[in-house]
């Protein structure tokens, strides 16, 4: 969007000193139109099992009951909710980057949106599976919708936060898959342009006819400001409805109001760890590293320590408050996260959430490939925890001692949330194949502005002249990047 | 009217009666079908032709219409052809009848027993039930019964049972029928007119929980070998040493109408209670309800007796025994005190089975005056006639090979005979070998003949519990299997023309009518007794009797008994729910949590937690219990409560010929039992325990036993209650004004019932009859060990127990954090709280359903529409009471839970009304909304409103103790709606202002100090 020129001293977005408009095509289409690696056979071959276990696993439980899981009479939801919960934060990614940061006009977006909104679609999808499995009757799971029905005037219960979540999640669903594709269409357009045959005709249909004329190219950034208009409130609002899932019941631990915030903050929080945990990769085997530059890797993992730095505060504050409400109930569940049974769940939410992102305040950290992706699996791992924590430890304890009790994950459990990453793999490794990765056009709008070829430019043709105490840090940033990648191989 | 002779005719042929007419007229068709031109080779091979394959199509098209209009193949969904007149669908009926001397009806539909409920009339159980009783109707249908008559373990007919039996019978010298016991009149008559023919016939009597040395003591002190009747009602202050009383002990429900009589809230008001102390090895039932509660190991009991005997002996002036000594003096002497203070309003009661500590407590109850009050001797009980002496004769006799023949008669010796294995090995040497069991159990596999005899839902029979308390047993069902009334082969077999029924009748005619008075002849007797179930003839105003004896011989013996105290005792106990063994196929027992422990499907060595330690024995551990030579090995279950150095262990279990359910459940307890002095002794005090390594998780449904401190259970010593102006703490009840701020619309009440329960928490005495009843009543499906160990047992009410300890400073502990402050783990108090759906009027199960499946009625209910529910267990999280059950599984369709209801025929015990859950969807208690609607509509035919007392939940009326009142808040005439404004009430979680349906009312203990 921006093609004005940008300050040398901000770091650029696109590194390289021979990218082209037809580079940027070459490079973001090559790995729809070559074979597929080896690296990806491998993987994909890895996800499909997954996906085979996962179909395995849900039609286990379909065909038995959800008794096929460890849950009982005091433990109503662990896995199956820690895991749609888990699934629906990572999908908060994807449309903070496409829509909040688009409206921010924050350009260096324009490299990642694109999987991070396929993965936030991907990461969705997981997360609605686990709400029709954890059905006790899923063959009836489309009663919570508010169709008309031959029951009479049998209608849904519009007081049930799970009825909020159907249509928080189903929107969320629909505006972020509307907002991927309306974007995809100029470069689907352009691997139209450059495919034959067979390929031509579908990526032709799927292209709905874009012409890249003027006014087509104009109608897509209106289209695209008016969705990430839609899209801004439901980054907020689906993670703020899927905490009320627990903050409006009475179950000492999920009764609170610092949840919807809280759980928005965790949600970016775990989006952008995924985010980062696949872009790292990908972009080391697809030859992406000009485009998603240490600069894209510092930014996210600004961002992760601030949410993670959130998410510390909230923790804490629950505890204050469970202290200083004086209720019983509250105070108990609360000691017993730290201190009960499950006290090694609860600190290792701790340990990932709270204290492993605190060393991105290191810039080594921070502009470490390989630390930023082990500590983005942190992150994941530590949310995962954090959901688990809420939902076992506060239940398994509630008002009555006589019901206390533990739940023990069985084989089936295990076995869908690992199938459910196989899933989510299996779909995501099949959109690296089939659909550009990078958002070609948008990344093409920063090369005449926010590249460092277009910096050097400017250094070069005297337009520029680079500050006191800059010097060496743009050249070195840049240089510092190739290599790293280097060191890396 | 004119005949028609006009006629028509189809052609000329016919006019003309041609000769090939008249041939041809007589076939089907009038011209040949070409059907073997047809089936021709040629016709067949050929290639079909057009005209002869739309003949075909139309032909197998019109088929097809013809077929689909045919309607379902008819199962006979319309019974009766001629209804029997008593029967109409969909209305119960109910009969009286009598379970093992509880006086109870039976509701049957359709021609199906399905529910057993108190008879309100019954003088003995007053209404109330056990969860035996209610769990007998689910044995009628047991598929493990035998299905035939057997011989030599093959399926036989009568005519060849009778045939054999009776030849073998001809020639026996010697033949003994062995029963437990007979509580029948009219079968003892059969069987002593069978020893008329066979004069060889003796009867034994053997009870597997023998109250021989009881009975034996009262032939030595008072010349009267019976259990006396007791009774607690009149009693102020009762001590128990080691009597279950509420919970096994010869007559538990009777005894537990009396007991809460002095301790329920009409006694409350009035500011009185009996004081209960209990002294005891194990944790009994009785035990967790007494006041005060000392325990002592097992060899120690006869010494405490006398060590009260003495203490009352010295102040009333009675000779003392010599050399008697127990660490526990100051104890006694204080227990003393209390029961002089209340002489001739007390009860002295011992579980043991040795006639020198029986004579002792006859001592007692004599220096207090109690006979005659109390303990009334002369309207003696029935219920217990073991006879501990004949049975060991009996085995003597037959390894010395001098008995013929032996009839078994609802007794299993090879499994619950102390020396079972012994027993099994004499009984080879008896030539014939007659068994009466409903099934091929232990006993009965041993046996030459098994001639199965009914359940009592399918004969005739009559019971007397006590003297002058008469009742029938009426069959309601034909016979289920090809089964015959033992009383009618003992009478086929003595050659006697009468069937039972008029056998009854004339038995009752001769010896029962003429003690009765106030009847038009007998028809109007008989008919009293069938229509009221209980008939009762003049009653005995009960003697005092006095104890004369000297007691020093008798002293001796218990002091040299008490000598042999050993590092470890093993005590052998009834469980509540299986009891002596012989319903140890009934999945309800087996799932039904112990009262105490809360164990389902397994018997266990209960052991104090400290003495555990000191063992080295660890939770979810299996140790080796060895006493002789019987080792055992079992779970280990921490039993606070439990005396030091002892080791508790459950009889009944084990059984290994009992069903598929019952199989193999538990471990057999028996061969620990010991013969002393000629009764039986169900202790041992020489056992050795070892721990092993191999793990074994017990299937409980509570895991965590304090209360946290948490205002869930309020308790309160009598006196605090009484004079609540000398104590601080709040006042019950306070709530009740506290301004409620709510968010939702209150639901109107104007107008209509508003159902609601109170649960007095002073009366339950935690025995669980309710459980089963509730059960019964809502076909609560039985979902075995393994799920009730992943904690998805389904009941619908269960019964909360919790434990609290006083340190050494004397406060109570009631944290688990605390736990290691609790100096000694015997001196426990237990408090139970039944815990049901509470029916909030804000309920916060009804905000979160998303399909609104779970909504409230305009009657405060909170109901349940299981076919709108999609199973998000959103509300069973929600719960804060956690009453909630989802079905984890088809429970009733699912073949991995085949032994336990799905049985071939356990499906003809579902109640009707009540539909079955499928798999997915969440259920719990809808304070049995199918009564209320049966009470509204039998009130609206009567055209009269429904009154107080009409609806009664199943819980409320399998309840012994009367401690579940339901019924209608909004009527102020209600006894519910006074009990929620009794200042004992509370409502639980109150705080969070879910405004529960149910109160609780405040436990209350007698204690001696504060």
């Amino acid at each position: 969007m921006s093609s004005h020129h940008e300050s040398i001293i901000r770091e650029p977005l696109i590194t390289g000193t021979d990218i082209t408009y037809n580079k940027i095509t070459e490079d973001v289409c090559a790995p729809v139109e070559r074979m597929p690696s080896k690296a990806w056979w491998i993987g994909f071959t890895v996800a499909v099992l997954g996906l085979v276990l996962w179909l395995v696993a849900v039609g286990y439980t379909f065909w038995t009951g959800i008794g096929a899981w460890g849950l009982n009479k005091t433990v109503g939801w662990a896995w199956d909710i820690t895991n749609f919960v888990w699934w629906v934060g990572i999908g908060h990614a994807g449309t903070l980057i496409s829509a909040i940061l688009l409206l921010f006009r924050q350009s260096w977006r324009n490299s990642i949106n694109r999987s991070a909104e396929a993965m936030t679609i991907f990461a969705v999808i997981c997360a609605a599976s686990f709400i029709v499995a954890h059905m006790g009757r899923p063959w009836v799971a489309y009663w919570p919708l508010p169709l008309p029905n031959q029951f009479g005037s049998l209608w849904v219960n519009f007081n049930s936060p799970l009825v909020w979540d159907v249509f928080a999640i189903s929107t969320y669903f629909s505006v972020s898959l509307v907002f991927w594709y309306t974007g995809l269409l100029p470069d689907i357009a352009t691997i139209r342009d450059r495919a034959t045959g067979l390929r031509r005709r579908i990526y032709s249909i799927l292209s709905f006819g874009w012409n890249g004329s003027a006014k087509t190219w104009q109608r897509f950034e209106a289209v695209s400001l008016i969705l990430a208009g839609v899209s801004t409130p439901l980054v907020l609002s689906v993670h703020t409805i899927v905490s009320m899932d627990f903050a409006t019941s009475i179950v000492p631990g999920w009764h609170t109001t610092i949840f919807p915030p809280y759980f928005v903050a965790g949600a970016i929080f775990s989006g952008f760890a995924m985010v980062q945990t696949l872009l790292l990769i990908a972009r080391k085997v697809l030859n992406f590293e000009n485009y998603i530059t240490m600069a894209h890797i510092e930014s996210m993992n600004k961002i992760i320590i601030l949410t993670g730095s959130i998410v510390g505060v909230a923790y804490g504050t629950e505890f204050f408050i469970a202290w200083y409400s004086g209720v019983q109930y509250e105070q108990y569940a609360f000691i017993n996260r730290a201190t009960g049974p499950y006290w090694w769940a609860y600190w290792s939410m701790i340990t990932c959430n709270v204290i492993s992102p605190q060393l991105f305040w290191f810039k080594k950290i921070r502009t470490s490939i390989v630390a930023s992706w082990v500590l983005s699996i942190f992150v994941n791992i530590g949310m995962w925890f954090e959901r688990f924590v809420i939902i076992v430890t506060s239940l398994h304890r509630d008002y009555l001692p006589s019901s206390w009790a533990m739940f023990y994950p069985t084989w089936v459990d295990v076995a869908i949330f690992i199938g459910s990453l196989g899933l989510f793999f299996t779909l995501f490794l099949l959109f690296l194949r089939v659909l550009p990765a990078i958002a070609m056009a948008e990344v093409k709008l920063l090369l005449k502005g926010n590249s460092e070829m277009s910096k050097r430019k400017l250094i070069a043709d005297g337009h520029a002249k680079v500050p006191e105490g800059f010097t060496n840090r743009i050249v070195i940033a840049t240089t510092a990047t190739i290599k790293n990648d280097k060191k890396d191989e | 009217m004119e005949n028609n002779t006009k006629k028509y005719w189809k052609g000329l042929e016919e006019l003309h009666q041609s000769p090939e007419f008249v041939k041809n007229s007589k076939n089907e068709f009038a011209e040949e079908l070409p059907i073997e031109e047809l089936l021709s080779e040629s016709k067949v091979n050929n290639p079909t032709p057009r005209r002869d394959f739309l003949k075909a199509l139309g032909f197998g098209m019109s088929a097809v219409a013809l077929a689909a209009c045919n309607e379902a193949p008819v199962k006979r969904a319309i019974p009766y052809l001629i209804k029997p007149e008593e029967i109409t669908p969909g209305i119960a009926n109910y009969y009286t009848s009598n379970y093992n001397g509880l006086g109870v009806l039976v509701k049957t539909r359709e021609g199906r027993p399905i529910k057993i409920e108190g008879n309100p009339n019954d003088p003995i159980a007053k209404g109330g039930t056990d969860a035996v009783a209610q769990a007998s109707v689910l044995d009628l249908y047991d598929s493990s019964r035998i299905k035939n008559p057997m011989m030599k373990g093959a399926d036989a007919t009568w005519e060849n049972v009778d045939k054999f039996v009776k030849e073998a019978l001809a020639t026996a010298t010697n033949v003994r029928i062995v029963s437990n016991t007979i509580m029948s009149p009219s079968t003892k008559l059969v069987i002593a007119d069978f020893a008329v023919k066979y004069p060889s016939t003796k009867h034994i009597t053997f009870d597997a929980s023998s109250y021989s040395g009881m009975i034996n003591a009262n032939n030595n002190s008072f010349g009267k070998a019976v259990i006396p009747s007791y009774n607690f009602d009149k009693a102020d202050v009762i001590v128990s040493f080691g009597a279950d009383f509420l919970g096994t002990w010869i007559s538990p429900v009777e005894y537990t109408k009396q007991y809460v009589q002095n301790r329920n809230n009409k006694s409350l008001e009035a500011k009185k209670m009996s004081r209960h102390v209990q002294f005891e090895t194990i944790l009994s039932l009785t035990g967790t309800n007494a006041d005060s509660r000392y325990t002592h190991k097992p060899s120690q009991q006869g010494l405490a007796v006398l060590a009260l005997y003495n203490a009352i002996a010295s102040k009333t002036g009675a000779a003392a025994v010599a050399g008697v000594s127990v660490p526990f003096e100051k104890i006694i002497n204080e227990t003393a005190n209390e029961l002089l203070n209340a002489k001739g309003k007390s009860l002295v009661v011992c579980g043991s089975n040795d006639v020198s500590v029986q004579v002792a407590v006859n001592a007692i109850n004599s220096l207090l005056g109690n006979y005659g009050t109390t303990i009334d001797l002369d309207n003696a009980s029935y219920q217990k006639q073991g006879n501990d002496a004949e049975m060991i004769d009996f085995v003597a006799e037959m390894n010395a090979g001098k008995i013929d023949a032996v009839i078994f008669y609802n007794t299993n010796p090879a499994y619950n005979y102390a020396k079972g294995a012994e027993f099994a090995e004499a009984l080879k040497k008896v030539k014939t070998k007659v068994s009466f069991a409903d099934r091929a159990d232990e006993t009965a596999l041993l046996c030459d003949v098994i001639a199965p005899s009914t359940h009592y839902l399918e004969s005739w029979d009559d019971v007397s519990a006590k003297r002058g308390v008469y009742s029938v047993v009426q069959p309601t069902i034909s016979p289920v299997y090809n089964a015959r009334a033992a009383q009618s082969s003992l009478l086929v077999w003595a050659d006697a023309t009468l069937d039972y029924f008029t056998y009854i009748r004339n038995n009752w005619e001769k010896n029962v009518y003429p003690q009765a008075s106030g009847f038009a002849g007998f028809s109007a007797f008989w008919d009293a007794a069938l229509q009221t179930g209980v008939v009762t003839t003049t009653a005995i105003t009960p003697q005092a009797y006095s104890f004369n004896n000297n007691l020093s011989a008798v002293a001796q013996t218990i002091i040299a008994a008490s000598k042999n105290a050993g590092k470890i005792e093993v005590v052998v106990y009834e469980s509540v729910g299986v009891r002596d063994g012989a319903h140890a196929n009934n999945p309800w027992l087996l799932e039904m949590p112990d009262p105490v422990s809360k164990v389902t499907w397994d018997n266990y060595a209960a052991i104090n937690p400290k003495f555990a330690e000191e063992l080295g024995i660890k939770e979810n551990t299996k140790v080796d219990v060895t006493v002789g030579t019987a080792k055992l090995s079992l779970p280990v279950l921490m039993q606070p409560g439990q005396a030091m150095g002892t080791i508790g262990v459950a009889m009944g279990y084990g059984r290994t010929n009992v069903g598929k359910a019952g199989n193999g459940v538990g471990v057999n307890a028996f061969p620990f039992v010991t013969l002393v002095n000629g009764t039986f002794q169900y202790f041992n005090t020489n056992a050795t325990v070892t721990a092993t390594s191999e793990a074994y998780e017990l299937a409980q449904t509570q895991t965590h036993h304090t209360y946290e401190g948490r205002d869930i259970i309020r308790e309160k010593s009598l006196k605090e209650y009484a004079h609540p102006e000398k104590h601080e703490g709040h006042a019950e009840g306070e709530g009740h004004s506290k301004e409620n701020v709510d968010l939702w619309a209150a639901y109107p009440r104007n107008g209509h019932h508003h159902w609601g329960m109170a649960v007095d928490l002073n009366s339950c005495t935690g025995c669980g009859a309710c459980v089963v009843a509730c059960s019964a009543e809502n076909n609560v499906p039985v979902v075995g060990r393994d799920e009730v160990r992943r904690r998805r047992e389904m009941h619908w009410i269960r019964i909360d127990r919790y434990y609290t300890y006083e340190s050494a400073e004397g406060k109570d502990i009631t944290q688990e954090k605390e736990y290691n402050n609790v100096e000694n783990y015997e001196n426990v108090k237990v408090i139970h709280q039944p815990l049901m759906c509470q029916h909030c009027d804000h309920a916060p199960c009804e905000t979160v359903c998303p399909v609104l499946a779970t909504m409230h009625s305009s009657e405060g209910l909170n109901q349940m529409a299981y076919n709108r529910c999609v199973g998000t267990r959103y509300c069973a999280n929600n719960c804060p009471y956690k009453v909630r059950r989802f079905n984890w599984f088809n429970y009733w369709n699912d073949d991995r839970f085949v032994n336990f209801l799905q049985d071939d025929a356990a499906y003809l015990a579902l109640n009707p009304d009540v539909t079955t859950r499928s798999r997915g969807v969440m259920e719990k208690c809808s304070f049995c909304a199918q009564r209320i609607q049966a009470g509204k509509l039998s009130a609206k035919i009567e055209k009269r409103a429904l009154k107080d007392g009409d609806v009664q939940s199943a819980c409320q009326q399998g309840c012994p103790a009367n401690a579940i009142v339901f019924g209608d808040v909004n009527d102020p005439e209600s006894e519910v709606s006074k009990l929620i404004k009794s200042d004992r009430t509370y409502f639980l979680l109150e705080e969070i202002n879910v405004q529960p349906g149910v109160g609780y009312m405040t436990k209350v203990r007698n204690t001696i100090e504060a």
